[in-house]
């Protein structure tokens, strides 16, 4: 395959993201240029203010850069409109907050199988579906509990499963193990590792966790809005 | 129904349970306000039927077969012919329970030393009881008219003692006959009648239809009216349209509300009145729930966001606060029922007797005597349009949160994650 029909997970090509105006003007990206291609495990540092989370927000399509590209599993973001990128976050992209951000009055099983609901899975496929990813994730026989019936670990694990129980092109992971404690953290990681690697999932995080900088496999750092340093370890 | 694919009826039941005290508090609001609606309305249907009831028994009933000048003219020249053919056309219709023929106008009554003037109904006392006469039953001394000829007359207690007439004394009534000569009759006082109403304590006389038709040149079956009694007095406007058409030339059908303007209007306006009440009792409730929803939109902007971010789109967003909404008014409404229930049941069963508030016996509306007592009667279709406004109005008050819920940008709510 020749590289310009290589098909990538996520695309940002020359990415500006401005907020405010004249003297309050500040460059959250500035020309930025990244491509992730399916597989990777890939972590995004740097600073604070350095724009993890503005990159991770327009590769989630959450927002639109201010001038520039971002293309997730071939498709130009900016071509689309509300109800595209709607089903563009629903179909092709999966999210894990840092503060898991499950819906509180959903079980471990609604939530994990709220996105196959939203894309109109049948429900016999969809129960096996959530079944085998919560498995995946360690938490089988806990389907029933409500979010507040779950410690922070559990539930960071039925994010992830909510993320990628429709196999999205990317899991966009934004400090995925800053509020939990570093057993759990290191178990959470475990879970994204293997599923990285058996199921082909392809993770970009956002994080300062040096934890998970020594398992990424590649890692971009950011300064400035601009990468300062992109690695990939072999 | 399409099914819900992502059991948004089920996640919006759910939400409304999160704040368990705000939601009570709120369905309490809905419970109290939709039970006083309720309560109120019934006790004015009932009020209402009852009055026009009453102003049927004491007037032409609820629809009046009549000379079609008559309205205009009210002389006693104005008569119907052949009552008998009259009645039988309408009683074919289902809605007719009774017909009564009546004498009605004004007369002089004169005793020995006083003379005073009245209006008088002339009835036949084998068609008509307090069912279709209700002041028959405001009947304390003497006894009722048993026979269509006798020659005894029913009159107020006002009237009597204006008059300083006992029972048996001997009276003369003086009026114009239907070819405007001058007649009198002498008669005896049989009872008299008090319902605690001055207009018709101070100014009725009820007298036999056999022995007026005698006395003013009428022929036998001929009356001023005849009074149309209904199984639901809602029904008179048809009833009077069904009958206009049937009843031959000369004679017109006309519903309670043009024969007895003065209460019809009195009840449009309490009516309205009652309308307003309710309007703004509607406006309390929905002001309630509009922040109990808007409260609870603002409160998850952050939970919005995730679910933009997993794919939920703006409109299923809106569907989602406005089911919150429609649960709102489907619990309220279930807890008004439950509220309303012993209340409603008590006042359409025993009531409340107002006579120590109002005074002795009845009092009157429009010259309409009234009981005193608080009954409470609900129209069906009256009970399915509350619950459609309450409902309609939990919808309404949810439209301006579910319009935000649906606007939230994703990316300013996750911020606050």
């Amino acid at each position: 395959m020749s590289a310009a029909e290589e098909k990538f997970s996520v695309e940002t090509e020359s990415v500006l993201k401005v907020y405010g105006q004249g003297e309050l003007e500040v460059r959250a990206l500035d020309g930025l240029s990244l491509t992730v291609r399916p597989g990777e495990f890939t972590a995004i540092c740097g600073p604070s203010g350095s724009g993890k989370t503005t990159l991770l927000n327009l590769m989630g399509a959450l927002d639109k850069p201010t001038s520039g590209r971002v293309r997730v599993d071939g498709r130009d973001l900016g071509e689309l409109g509300r109800r595209q990128l709607s089903h563009m976050r629903r179909d092709r992209i999966g999210f894990v907050f840092q503060a898991y951000n499950l819906i509180p009055v959903l079980t471990a099983y609604e939530n994990a199988e709220m996105v196959l609901r939203l894309q109109g899975v049948e429900e016999g496929e969809r129960r096996d579906r959530v079944m085998a990813v919560l498995a995946d994730v360690g938490l089988s026989g806990l389907e029933d509990r409500r979010p507040d019936q779950l410690s922070g670990g559990q539930q960071q694990r039925v994010a992830i499963a909510r993320a990628i129980a429709s196999n999205p092109a990317v899991v966009l992971a934004d400090e995925p193990t800053a509020n939990v404690d570093s057993d759990t953290a290191d178990r959470l990681l475990e879970i994204m590792e293997k599923l990285n690697r058996e199921r082909g999932e392809t993770f970009i995080f956002s994080t300062h966790d040096p934890r998970v900088l020594e398992r990424a496999r590649r890692v971009v750092r950011i300064v400035d809005g601009q990468i300062d340093d992109d690695q990939t370890r072999s | 129904m399409a099914r819900d694919e992502t059991k948004l009826g089920a996640m919006a039941w759910r939400n409304l349970w999160r704040n368990r005290r705000r939601t009570l508090i709120t369905l309490s609001s809905i419970g109290f306000g939709t039970m006083l609606a309720i309560i109120m309305t019934a006790v004015q249907d009932a009020q209402w039927r009852d009055m026009i009831d009453m102003a049927a028994r004491l007037g032409g009933g609820h629809v009046t077969l009549q000379h079609d000048e008559f309205l205009d003219t009210p002389t006693l020249s104005r008569s119907i012919l052949d009552t008998p053919s009259l009645r039988a056309a309408a009683l074919e219709d289902p809605n007719v329970v009774r017909v009564v023929e009546r004498i009605t106008g004004y007369l002089m009554l004169s005793t020995a030393g006083h003379s005073y003037g009245a209006g008088f109904i002339a009835y036949d006392p084998e068609q008509e009881n307090v069912e279709t006469l209700s002041i028959l039953d405001a009947v304390k001394e003497g006894e009722l008219l048993k026979d269509a000829h006798e020659p005894r007359i029913l009159i107020g207690s006002q009237l009597a003692q204006n008059l300083k007439a006992r029972l048996g004394k001997k009276m003369v009534f003086t009026l114009t006959d239907k070819n405007a000569e001058i007649i009198s009759e002498t008669v005896r006082l049989g009872g008299i009648i008090h319902t605690g109403a001055p207009t018709i304590d101070g100014s009725l006389v009820l007298l036999p239809i056999g022995l007026l038709r005698g006395s003013i040149a009428y022929a036998p079956g001929e009356a001023v009216q005849l009074g149309l009694f209904l199984e639901d007095q809602r029904q008179a406007p048809a009833v009077a349209e069904r009958l206009g058409g049937r009843v031959g030339p000369g004679v017109a059908a006309i519903p309670w509300y043009d024969t007895q303007a003065d209460l019809a209007t009195f009840i449009a306006m309490k009516i309205a009145g009652a309308y307003f009440f309710e309007a703004v009792m509607g406006l309390l409730i929905a002001a309630g729930i509009f922040n109990t929803i808007f409260v609870s939109v603002m409160e998850r902007i952050r939970e919005f966001g995730v679910l933009l971010a997993i794919g939920f789109s703006p409109r299923r967003l809106f569907s989602l606060v406005m089911l919150e909404s429609f649960w709102l008014g489907v619990v309220g409404m279930i807890f008004a029922v439950l509220l309303a229930a012993w209340p409603y049941y008590y006042l359409a069963t025993t009531g409340v007797d107002m006579s120590a508030m109002i005074g002795d016996g009845s009092s009157e509306v429009a010259g309409v005597a009234i009981a005193p007592v608080l009954r409470a009667s609900l129209y069906p279709e009256k009970f399915v349009y509350i619950s459609l406004a309450v409902v309609g109005a939990t919808l309404l008050a949810g439209l301006y949160p579910a319009w935000k819920a649906g606007r939230i940008e994703p990316v300013e709510s996750i911020r606050l994650v």
